[in-house]
C-alpha cells in the first residue's frame, strides 16, 4: 500500500517542528519502499497536492486544544475534522474541505488518512528546540507511527 | 460604560482574534483586532551566517516562503555590496512570478472570492470553494488546482528540490533552466494568462454585474482615505520584485519615493497596550491615531495600494483591467477596501504576462547567473513586494557576515492599523441597537479584513479547523453575547 508520513510544521517555531521532527525520526528507522516520508509548512490546498495518489496518508502535526496537557498524544481519523467548513487559516481552506474538494474533482485521494496530534505549549517564539514535554513525545509518535505502518488495512 | 482594561498577555493563544465591545446603548464603542506576534526573530538570528538568511527566514511563514526567500536575497545583494546579472536578476522573478499567481488564486478562491460568489448572506457550510464550484462548474475547480499546481512545479523546477532549496544568493542565484524547462515555462505561462482572463470574467459575471455586490463595494462601511504604498519600476509602474517604494497621499498625489535604504526615514512603528504587534505609519505625517485622511500616518500596502501608488501595470492586459477597475470606480486613487479583491486579479495578470515575457527571453538560459562578492558585508537592506504587502529585510552583520541584528517588517503588519480601522468600521456601520446579530451580519464584518489577505503565520496550519480570526462581541458590562464561530 503506498503511503505517505507528512510531518507538518514550521521547524523554527519551538513545538510547531514537532510533526516534522517525528517525520524524520520516522524515516531513519524506516526501510519500506512504499513508504514516503516528507515535510510541509503549508496547509489547506498544497496539502491535497501532496496526499493525491496515494493509498493511506499519516499526518503529524502540533495541535492546541483548550484543556491538553503538553506531549499529549492524539490519534485521529479525518472524520474529526467535519466539524467545520470554515477556513482554518486567514489564507487557506481547512484540510476536511480540501478533501471534498479532491473528492468532487475526482481526484485520487487516499482511502485512510491517520493523524498524530501532539499537545504543544509554544508556538509563537523562535527556536529551534521543542519544550520538553513536547521533546520527550517525539519517539513516543514515531512508535505509533512505525506501529501503523506495519498495519495494512 | 464600563471600560474593561485588555491585559494583553492573556490573549495570546496561539490564534488572533477580534473583539468588539458595545455601549449602553448597544452600539459598537470600539474593536481591537489582536494577532499575536511571533517572537524572538532577533534572538534566533544573532550569530548566524547571513548567507544562510534565505533559507532560515522562508520559514518563517508557511503561507508565503518565496517572499521573504527574495527579500532576503535582496538584502544579500546589498550587505555584500554586489550586483546580481540581468540573467539572475531574471530567473529570480521567473520564480517569483510563478508564485504570485499561486499565492493571488488561492486567495481569491479560497477566500476573497466566496464572500461574493456564493453572497455574504450564505451559510459557511457554503462560502467556501466548494459553494464557488457547485455554483460556478466543477471545471472552474479543477482550473484553479491546475493552476496552483503547475505555478509550483515551476518554483520547484528554479528553487531547486529538497527540504532547503538553496536558490537566492548574494549576486544571483544557485541554479539555471535549460531549453526544456524553459518551454514548460512558456506553456505554463500562456495557460495562467487564460485562467486570469477567466477569473476576471467571474469577478465581472458574479460581482461586478451585481448591483447589491457594487454598491457594497463602494459603500462608506468598507471605505477608508488612506496613503497608499508599494514598489515601483523606474516608470512607476507596479513591479513585484524590485523598485524604489513609492507612496501617494489620500489623493493619489506623490508623496514620497524611496530606496530600499531608505526607508527607516519614512517608516516608524506605534506601540498599543492591547497588543504586541507595532503598527507601522509614515513617520513625516505623525501617529494621529486609527484614523484617515491626510493629516494621518496609517497607510496601506497590497494589491488595491500597489495599484493606487504606482501610475499603471508593467503588462497590456493588466494595464486594460486597471483602466476599467479606475473607470468603474471613479478615477485613482480607489479607497474601496473590497476593491482589494479586483485588484488581486489585475496583479495575477500581470504576473502570469510578466512570466510569459520572462519566459521568452533568450537571457534566461545564460550561463552567467552570479557575481561572486568581493567587499567587506556590513548592513544590508532587501524590499519585496509579497503578495500581501511591502516586506522589508534589514540584516547588519560583522565583517565576516555574521549576523549582529536584523530587523524585518513583515508584509501584512504595514496594514495592521488599516485592519484595525476597516474592522471597526464595518462594525459601527452593521451592528445596531436591538439588531440581531446573525452569522450573516459577523461575516459582512470579516469581510472587511478578508480582502487583506492577512498572513498570520501561526495559524498556517492547526488541526482541528476553526476560523483563525473568530469574533467575539461585549456588551457594557463585559459579558460575552456572541461568538462566531461558535464553537
Amino acid at each position: 500500500m503506498k503511503t505517505l508520513v507528512l510531518g507538518l510544521g514550521n521547524p523554527i517555531l519551538s513545538d510547531d517542528s514537532v510533526g516534522i521532527r517525528v517525520a524524520r525520526a520516522v524515516e531513519s528507522r524506516l526501510d519500506q519502499p512504499e513508504v514516503k516520508v516528507q515535510e510541509t509548512s503549508m496547509a489547506g490546498l498544497t496539502l491535497l497536492d501532496l496526499v493525491v495518489g496515494y493509498d493511506r496518508v499519516i499526518l503529524i502535526d502540533a495541535i492546541l486544544t483548550t484543556e491538553g496537557k503538553p506531549g499529549q498524544i492524539y490519534r485521529l481519523e479525518s472524520e474529526a475534522f467535519d466539524t467545520t467548513r470554515h477556513a482554518t487559516t486567514s489564507h487557506d481552506i481547512n484540510f476536511a474541505t480540501a478533501l471534498e474538494l479532491g473528492q468532487r474533482l475526482g481526484l485520487a485521494l487516499p482511502r485512510q488518512i491517520i493523524i498524530f496530534a501532539i499537545e504543544v505549549v509554544n508556538v509563537d517564539s523562535f527556536g529551534e528546540e521543542c519544550t520538553p514535554a513536547v521533546e520527550r513525545a517525539i519517539p513516543v509518535v514515531a512508535d505509533m507511527v512505525m506501529a501503523e505502518l506495519a498495519t495494512s488495512s | 460604560m464600563k471600560r474593561i482594561t485588555i491585559d494583553p498577555i492573556t490573549r495570546l493563544e496561539g490564534h488572533g482574534k477580534i473583539e468588539i465591545f458595545l455601549n449602553d446603548a448597544g452600539e459598537v464603542e470600539n474593536s481591537y483586532f489582536q494577532v499575536p506576534e511571533l517572537r524572538g526573530f532577533e534572538k534566533f538570528a544573532e550569530g548566524r551566517l547571513a548567507e544562510d538568511m534565505p533559507q532560515i527566514t522562508q520559514r518563517i511563514c508557511g503561507v508565503c516562503p518565496e517572499a521573504h526567500h527574495t527579500a532576503s536575497t535582496k538584502a544579500l545583494d546589498d550587505l555584500f555590496h554586489v550586483d546580481p546579472p540581468s540573467p539572475a536578476k531574471k530567473l529570480r522573478q521567473i520564480l517569483y512570478n510563478a508564485f504570485y499567481i499561486t499565492d493571488h488564486v488561492t486567495h481569491f478562491y479560497i477566500l476573497g472570492g466566496p464572500d461574493f460568489i456564493m453572497g455574504p448572506e450564505a451559510p459557511v457550510a457554503e462560502r467556501n470553494i466548494l459553494g464557488v464550484i457547485a455554483k460556478v462548474g466543477l471545471e472552474l475547480g479543477g482550473a484553479v488546482i491546475n493552476t496552483r499546481i503547475k505555478n509550483h512545479h515551476i518554483i520547484h523546477m528554479i528553487g531547486g528540490r529538497g527540504i532547503h532549496p538553496v536558490f537566492g544568493l548574494p549576486g544571483g542565484v544557485s541554479k539555471g533552466l535549460n531549453e526544456e524547462e524553459v518551454k514548460e515555462i512558456q506553456q505554463i505561462a500562456k495557460d495562467s494568462i487564460e485562467f486570469a482572463k477567466l477569473s476576471l470574467k467571474v469577478f465581472d459575471d458574479i460581482v461586478l454585474k451585481n448591483k447589491e455586490y457594487v454598491d457594497m463595494i463602494t459603500s462608506e462601511a468598507y471605505t477608508h482615505r488612506t496613503y497608499y504604498m508599494g514598489l515601483v519600476d523606474e516608470n512607476n509602474k507596479v513591479n513585484f520584485y524590485d523598485g524604489k517604494v513609492r507612496v501617494v497621499d489620500p489623493d493619489g498625489k506623490e508623496y514620497a519615493k524611496y530606496a530600499p535604504r531608505e526607508y527607516l526615514d519614512h517608516i516608524a512603528e506605534h506601540v498599543e497596550p492591547w497588543t504586541y504587534i507595532k503598527f507601522p505609519y509614515l513617520k513625516n505625517v505623525g501617529w494621529k491615531g486609527f484614523v484617515d485622511g491626510k493629516d494621518s500616518g496609517v497607510f496601506r500596502v497590497a494589491p488595491l495600494a500597489r495599484l493606487n501608488a504606482a501610475d499603471g501595470m508593467a503588462t497590456p492586459l493588466a494595464q486594460e483591467a486597471y483602466e476599467k477597475m479606475y473607470s468603474t470606480l471613479g478615477g485613482k486613487p480607489v479607497h474601496h477596501t473590497l476593491a482589494m479583491h479586483w485588484a488581486r486579479l489585475i496583479e495575477i495578470m500581470q504576473a502570469a504576462e510578466a512570466l510569459s515575457e520572462l519566459s521568452q527571453d533568450p537571457e534566461i538560459t545564460a550561463p552567467d547567473i552570479r557575481t561572486i562578492p568581493t567587499a567587506i558585508p556590513d548592513e544590508g537592506v532587501g524590499i519585496v513586494e509579497a503578495p500581501r504587502g511591502t516586506l522589508i529585510h534589514h540584516y547588519f552583520t560583522d565583517e565576516k557576515g555574521v549576523i549582529k541584528k536584523a530587523n524585518l517588517i513583515v508584509a501584512t503588519l504595514n496594514n495592521a492599523a488599516a485592519v484595525n480601522m476597516s474592522i471597526k468600521k464595518a462594525a459601527m456601520a452593521l451592528i445596531k441597537p436591538g439588531k440581531e446579530i446573525t452569522e450573516g451580519l459577523l461575516n459582512r464584518i470579516e469581510m472587511a479584513w478578508r480582502p487583506y489577505d492577512l498572513c498570520l503565520a501561526c495559524a498556517s496550519h492547526n488541526l482541528p479547523g476553526s476560523s483563525p480570526l473568530p469574533i467575539e462581541v461585549y456588551d457594557s458590562t463585559g459579558k460575552l453575547i456572541k461568538r462566531f464561530p461558535e464553537d
